[in-house]
């Protein structure tokens, strides 16, 4: 696997609470062209509603023509275009808008989908304990969990596929290095993807 | 003619009163509102010491996820929440969303629920309320529904 860049305190960090540091979104504005970043804070036990998990725009899953060498099933990870694509058969795929890792934590690589989880739980990352004493070090999976409705763990790595309860950051560089959709997105993936799927994690497209 | 009238009004009123009575019975059992003003505060049956030490916190919102929260919050023992004595009897704590504890009290009520907040009435919304104690752990219920949607059920287990 090729690492484009990773940071000391990634190497350092437990994949229990890799994907949840003090998260970073781009400002949607000028999203589209060259995405900047900008802080925001995870929050543990937000229920967004129905209206804000609708995604619009680029962003809100959908059929694409996909031309690609992967067979259908992969799974590919455009990471400066905030897309993931399920391959699918005569040059389609199904694109979804997803969340990043922020600069210093983005990566590339080819790895597998080695195990699914509903409702995965969540660990606060040391730091936001600093910041929020009060918080559980742990809180079981649900609703509000900040790591969404599913995850699909990437083998050989600490980083997940997973939801959100934060669909404002869709398309924006925010996490770790995990790779975040919308609830209904990564609902949909999950029910399509099996253990053992292949993913190719890219920085660009391939021109 | 104008008597049956009279017991006619008489009925009604009686009637309108039963069923106001009736419903005022119902809303006697709901939860208690945590926009109100709460309710006076009894002196606790808890007694603060029990809350001071050193304790994994770990937090679930359904019920079949506890037996393994509980066995998370042992394990946070690494990464303890410290609960100290207060200078006024209470515990030095933090409300929801303070960066900065301050010192609770744990209050009783009439109904024999116990609180755990700010001095004053009992079941405000700062509030949590201890739904579970005993030497080496205590449950606490958020007062206020945003607090309780966000935050769950916390178990608190002491460490050694």
């Amino acid at each position: 696997m090729r690492i484009v860049k990773l940071s000391f305190m990634c190497l350092l960090a437990t994949a229990t609470w890799f994907c949840h540091g003090a998260s970073a979104v781009a400002d949607p504005a000028a999203n589209a062209d060259a995405p900047v970043d900008m802080q925001i804070d995870d929050q543990p036990g937000y229920q967004p509603s129905a209206e804000e998990e609708q995604l619009a725009g680029p962003f809100e899953r959908q059929i694409v023509f996909f031309r690609t060498t992967e067979a259908p099933g992969t799974i590919v990870v455009h990471t400066a275009d905030r897309y993931l694509y399920l391959v699918q058969p005569n040059s389609r795929a199904i694109r979804y808008g997803i969340g990043v890792g922020r600069d210093g934590f983005q990566w590339a690589g080819i790895k597998k989908i080695i195990q699914k989880q509903e409702w995965p739980d969540w660990r606060p990352p040391p730091e936001m304990i600093q910041r929020q004493p009060y918080l559980p070090r742990f809180m079981a999976g649900g609703p509000g969990n900040p790591m969404g409705a599913r995850a699909l763990y990437i083998g050989g790595t600490v980083y997940r596929i997973h939801g959100t309860n934060q669909p404002q950051t869709i398309g924006h560089a925010v996490s770790s290095g995990c790779f975040r959709l919308v609830n209904a997105d990564v609902t949909d993936l999950y029910d399509r993807v099996p253990v053992g799927t292949k993913i190719v994690v890219k920085q660009a497209a391939d021109l | 003619m104008r008597s049956l009238n009279k017991t006619r009004r008489l009925s009604v009123f009686l009637a309108s009163a039963l069923f106001a009575s009736f419903l005022a019975g119902c809303n006697a059992n709901q939860p208690i509102d945590a926009g109100a003003q709460g309710v006076p505060s009894v002196p606790s049956k808890i007694s603060a010491e029990k809350l001071i030490g050193r304790w994994g916190v770990a937090a679930y919102h359904r019920d079949s996820d506890r037996p393994r929260t509980e066995g998370e919050a042992r394990r946070q023992c690494s990464n303890p929440y410290v609960i100290k004595a207060g200078a006024n009897g209470g515990v030095i704590m933090h409300l929801a969303d303070q960066a900065d504890p301050q010192e609770l009290f744990l209050k009783g009520s009439s109904s024999g629920s116990t609180y755990l907040g700010p001095a004053g009435m009992a079941a405000v919304a700062a509030d949590r309320e201890i739904v579970a104690i005993s030497d080496n752990s205590f449950t606490i219920k958020w007062v206020s529904p945003d607090n309780s949607s966000r935050y769950g059920t916390m178990v608190y287990i002491r460490c050694s």
